[in-house]
């Protein structure tokens, strides 16, 4: 058994392999509804906009597929990125999408006149969640022009400020989502996927 | 808060390393996927990676080398160089590039600009800005021949929805005598998109002067890493010591 990283076409899926070879857990890129049943873990990545993203993941009926397993049968997942965003009720890129509406909230464009968008680069993460204390204060790295507003805010896992504050990572049971990418974020973010694997697949 | 980014460029002519001066004279300094492990192992926060040859020659960037350098970094890496359909931004991003990087697809095909920041993103595509000041004005350096000025090129770009600009001075490039404040001041009013500056480090000083005198978050070089001592952990200590964050 082991963890699928789900191709819906969205990009960079490279690199999340990559991270999950060094630290030998066994994986693979699929959109096989019999991989997906089968694995222990699920890997939502993603970049790219959300509507696109969701218009994908419809088109191969994986929207279904993953709300079944995850929501359903409880296993675990984690979304990194546009995988975190997609797990919304909605979204706004670019234009107003409904999203997989595992985590009540919506997804909307950061607005700041002083800063530069998007939010790129290495910052250092609040943590409001036991499971993310490990990573309290460390850098991980960015790169999002849109963030996710929770209507839930005990399933904040963690804050990022930049200039407002912005939720940079979710858990709700067996649902974990990054808005900052572990596999691109040396050695705590290997620490992370590390750590994440080990209790809960 | 978010931290300063120290960003080794790599400059590939289709078999080695290069490094020009003004853009010109590329001498060879070495192999791709040894710099990208010592980058690695060094902790950067990011890699550029560009092929400054591809499109002169009209060819396509070797997806082969890219996928070895990629291999070696656990750092996001931008990727850039005769980049231009979606086709060629999805074969980088599949082999793990996270940014892709353009230029003169701006100038001949504007529309494939829009739809790759539609589709993947506007954080996906950077825009290389070459900038060379001409009788007191900066233009931009191009292999068409398109006579554009510094701030209406960047106005095409802002609209095309691009989510950054690596800012390169033409006039420093490769001569480390010292980045063109006065170029990254500009460009910093014209946008609120993210600069990497690019240009003219040669010494600690020419980037303690580069984090007093502008509002700058990235700085990319190559020279310094090439010709000096110096490695990044001494700029980032440089960049540290005039108050700005970096990760350490």
């Amino acid at each position: 058994m082991s963890v699928v990283i789900i191709d819906y076409g969205m990009g960079n899926l490279a690199s999340i392999k990559k991270a999950l070879d060094i630290l030998r857990i066994p994986n693979s890129i699929s959109s096989q509804k019999n991989v997906i049943s089968q694995a222990k873990a699920i890997i939502l990545p993603g970049v790219g906009s959300f509507s696109k993203g969701m218009e994908n993941l419809k088109n191969s009926e994986l929207d279904k597929l993953l709300t079944e397993e995850v929501v359903r049968n409880k296993k675990p997942f984690l979304g990194i990125c546009l995988g975190m965003q997609l797990i919304s009720t909605f979204g706004t890129e670019p234009i107003e999408t409904e999203g997989l509406g595992w985590i009540e909230g919506s997804v909307k464009k950061i607005i700041d006149s002083e800063k530069r968008i998007p939010h790129l680069g290495w910052n250092n993460i609040h943590s409001t969640n036991n499971f993310f204390n490990d990573f309290n204060e460390k850098d991980f790295y960015f790169i999002h022009s849109y963030h996710f507003e929770l209507e839930n805010e005990t399933e904040i896992a963690a804050m990022v400020n930049y200039g407002g504050n912005y939720v940079a990572a979710i858990q709700k049971d067996n649902i974990f989502a990054t808005q900052f990418h572990p596999e691109k974020s040396q050695e705590y973010g290997l620490k992370f996927l590390s750590k994440f694997f080990k209790e809960n697949a | 808060m978010l931290k300063v980014r120290v960003i080794p460029i790599l400059t590939f002519n289709g078999f080695a390393l290069v490094k020009t001066k003004n853009f010109l004279n590329p001498r060879m300094v070495g192999n791709p996927v040894q710099a990208a492990r010592v980058y690695n192992s060094r902790g950067v926060d990011e890699l550029i990676f560009l092929d400054i040859f591809a499109t002169k020659q009209n060819r396509k960037i070797n997806l082969k080398v890219v996928g070895d350098v990629i291999k070696e970094c656990y750092m996001p890496v931008g990727i850039g160089g005769g980049v231009k359909s979606i086709e060629d931004v999805n074969d980088l991003l599949r082999i793990g590039a996270d940014k892709v990087v353009v230029k003169n697809a701006v100038f001949q095909n504007p529309n494939f600009i829009k739809q790759a920041t539609n589709y993947f993103g506007s954080q996906c595509i950077s825009v290389s800005v070459d900038a060379i000041r001409i009788d007191g004005q900066y233009k931009i350096l191009n292999d068409l021949n398109k006579d554009i000025n510094l701030e209406s090129f960047i106005s095409i770009i802002q609209d095309l929805g691009v989510g950054e600009i690596i800012l390169n001075a033409v006039d420093r490039d490769g001569m480390m005598n010292g980045f063109q404040i006065d170029l990254i001041n500009q460009t910093s009013k014209f946008t609120k998109l993210p600069i990497v500056c690019v240009g003219g480090g040669g010494d600690l000083s020419h980037y303690q002067e580069l984090f007093d005198k502008t509002d700058c978050e990235a700085v990319g070089s190559s020279s310094i890493f090439h010709f000096t001592q110096y490695t990044p952990l001494d700029i980032k200590n440089t960049i540290k010591n005039v108050g700005k964050p970096v990760r350490l």
